[in-house]
């Protein structure tokens, strides 16, 4: 009986279906292809998961307090074409440029949050006009041109994104970065007073209003994270592959949102899990890398992607009306 | 004589050009259950949401214990001890009873990283807060409120007014959409609210139900208050509609 009530309620979990999806994909592609579990293969995938994964994981919080934001991939682009700008043309540092950067992200965040939360504009559109405000002041600064990045040589550099080896593993620091923010971020949205109000200003905005909850406050915080960590992603991806490209990030914003949508977060608000999105992020990125692998054309990636988005979308919407029959 | 708890006083309120509020003025006592009826449009919840902080009186004062104070918000007249339930707003629906409760006013625990919500006293209080809203059925306050019923629900609201020691609690239209099991279930919660100390408001369309419960009640036609001294044991439900309706018994 204890075991039975055990088993259901880890069934119960809006994380279950999205972690049997990863456990049978990975199962899939291994049978498939003995490549598929090689070091260097899960290296590979390493490398870039966690730059996306910074991404999502603001993304969830953002989501869950009831909005969301579409210029992650513009600003991911913008912030290492500011610090290196800077770097290049001897303004500045690279350490001081590195915070330049992020201060522009605080700044894109902050707008974004006046926007939706002052002018009460709907945050699909306010962060649709700043994906091309920044994404165009991106590629205006450089006339269209990557900027150089191999000239420098700064511990800051090591620290964001320095290589080391486990056994036959290549891993970056970018990876413990991700894996030291999940925890700090599933962190505050389930054992926080922060995590309390995120969910009630998601959840019901007024009602959360009425008990003296700062929404506003929480909201505009929440923008301000995401951005920051998008432009610390950028800045991570600039440096991994020593190009900053002013054109880079494009089309993020929607593989960021499907991942957090896959994991279980919902998408009106009010309900989100980090544990979720990281099983999220995963499987994507376990579906892109596997496809290729097994033989699959690339190019057939989306179908995948969006046939993935719609199943999981599906089993939610039975889980949440099986929950509130049995209630 | 009993102690006065608020005392709204000469209370104006206008939209535009239409006075909704014409010099009220309403008053409760410590521990008295006041019945606030009136027909719609009568004012009923411009006066409630002037004195829950939601909306601003253009001239007129209010006092609480005696002295004068300025509502500008919902956090004030919380800080005043004056709790407000609406049918079913209050409560959001994702989060459990215990988040509920403990909204805006969590309770934290060392170490108290990030301010770390202490779940074991969040969840231990509202277990003995249910029972004592009188919800018998056992249910885990992990629960998310989507899955209460219309009553528990309220029951869940009046317990949370109930615990953060407020001392006037209004309740508007507490009973709309409820069932008869239920319906009892919230007038017997406002009979305890007083016993345990607490003073109410009770906004109702339902004149059955105020006359069950409330000490005293108050009656609003457009705007004015015409009659705030009716002691429902002295009179008939038949006289106060024809009070609140301005026309006479037919």
């Amino acid at each position: 009986m204890a075991i039975k009530s055990f088993v259901q309620r880890v069934v119960s979990q809006p994380e279950f279906g999205p972690f049997v999806l990863l456990v049978v994909e990975i199962a899939a592609f291994s049978l498939r292809s003995p490549a598929f579990l090689s070091a260097g293969n899960i290296s590979n995938l390493l490398a870039f998961t966690p730059e996306l994964g910074m991404i999502t994981l603001g993304m969830t919080l953002l989501m869950t307090a009831g909005e969301f934001d579409l210029s992650v991939g513009s600003v991911f682009g913008f912030a290492p074409i500011v610090m290196w700008t800077l770097y290049n043309t001897h303004v500045a540092s690279l350490e001081v440029g590195f915070v330049i950067a992020l201060l522009f992200a605080v700044i894109v965040g902050l707008a974004n949050g006046w926007f939706v939360t002052y002018l009460k504009i709907p945050s699909f559109l306010v962060t649709l006009g700043m994906l091309l405000v920044v994404r165009g002041t991106a590629l205006y600064v450089t006339d269209g041109f990557p900027q150089r990045t191999w000239t420098a040589d700064s511990p800051l550099m090591n620290i964001v994104v320095g290589e080391f080896a486990i056994g036959g593993l290549y891993i970056y620091a970018s990876l413990l970065w991700f894996i030291l923010f999940a925890i700090i971020l599933g962190y505050v949205l389930t054992e926080s007073k922060a995590g309390n109000w995120i969910q009630a200003a998601g959840g019901n905005p007024e009602a959360a209003r009425a008990r003296g909850v700062r929404v506003t406050y929480t909201k505009v915080a929440l923008f301000i994270l995401t951005a920051v960590l998008s432009a610390y992603a950028g800045i991570t991806s600039s440096i991994r592959v020593s190009a900053a490209n002013p054109n880079s990030g494009t089309g993020y914003e929607l593989e960021v949102i499907a991942m957090v949508v896959i994991g279980g977060t919902a998408l009106s608000g009010g309900r989100g899990t980090i544990i979720g999105t990281v099983v999220g992020i995963l499987i994507l990125r376990t579906m892109r890398n596997g496809i290729v692998l097994i033989g699959v054309p690339g190019l057939a990636y989306n179908i995948f992607v969006g046939g993935i988005i719609l199943a999981m979308m599906a089993l939610h919407s039975w889980l949440e009306r099986r929950h509130h029959a049995g209630t | 004589m009993p102690e006065e708890l608020v005392r709204m006083d000469r209370i104006n309120k206008f939209f535009g050009r239409v006075q909704a509020l014409n010099d009220v003025t309403l008053s409760v006592n410590r521990n008295e259950i006041v019945g606030l009826l009136g027909d719609n449009g009568a004012g009923k919840s411009t006066l409630i949401k002037i004195l829950s902080g939601a909306l601003r009186a253009e001239s007129g004062e209010i006092y609480v214990r005696g002295n004068q104070v300025k509502i500008r918000n919902t956090t004030d007249a919380m800080a005043l001890g004056i709790e407000t339930i609406y049918q079913d707003s209050a409560l959001i629906s994702q989060l459990s009873i215990a988040r509920n409760l403990f909204l805006g006013r969590e309770p934290l625990r060392a170490p108290r990283f990030l301010d770390r919500l202490d779940h074991d006293t969040m969840n231990e209080v509202a277990r003995k807060l249910l029972k004592q809203v009188g919800i018998k059925k056992e249910i885990p306050p992990t629960t998310p409120i989507s899955a209460l019923s219309g009553g528990e629900r309220q029951a869940v609201a009046i317990a949370r007014a109930m615990h953060f020691e407020s001392e006037l609690i209004i309740l508007d239209e507490p009973t709309n959409n409820l069932g008869v099991e239920e319906t009892q279930g919230v007038l017997r919660f406002v009979r305890g609210a007083r016993d345990s100390g607490h003073s109410c408001i009770l906004i109702a369309h339902n004149i059955y139900h105020v006359f069950q419960v409330v000490d005293r009640i108050i009656v609003l036609r457009r705007g004015k208050t015409v009659a705030d001294d009716i002691d429902p044991k002295q009179t008939t439900i038949e006289a106060v509609e024809s009070i609140i309706t301005g026309m006479p018994i037919s």
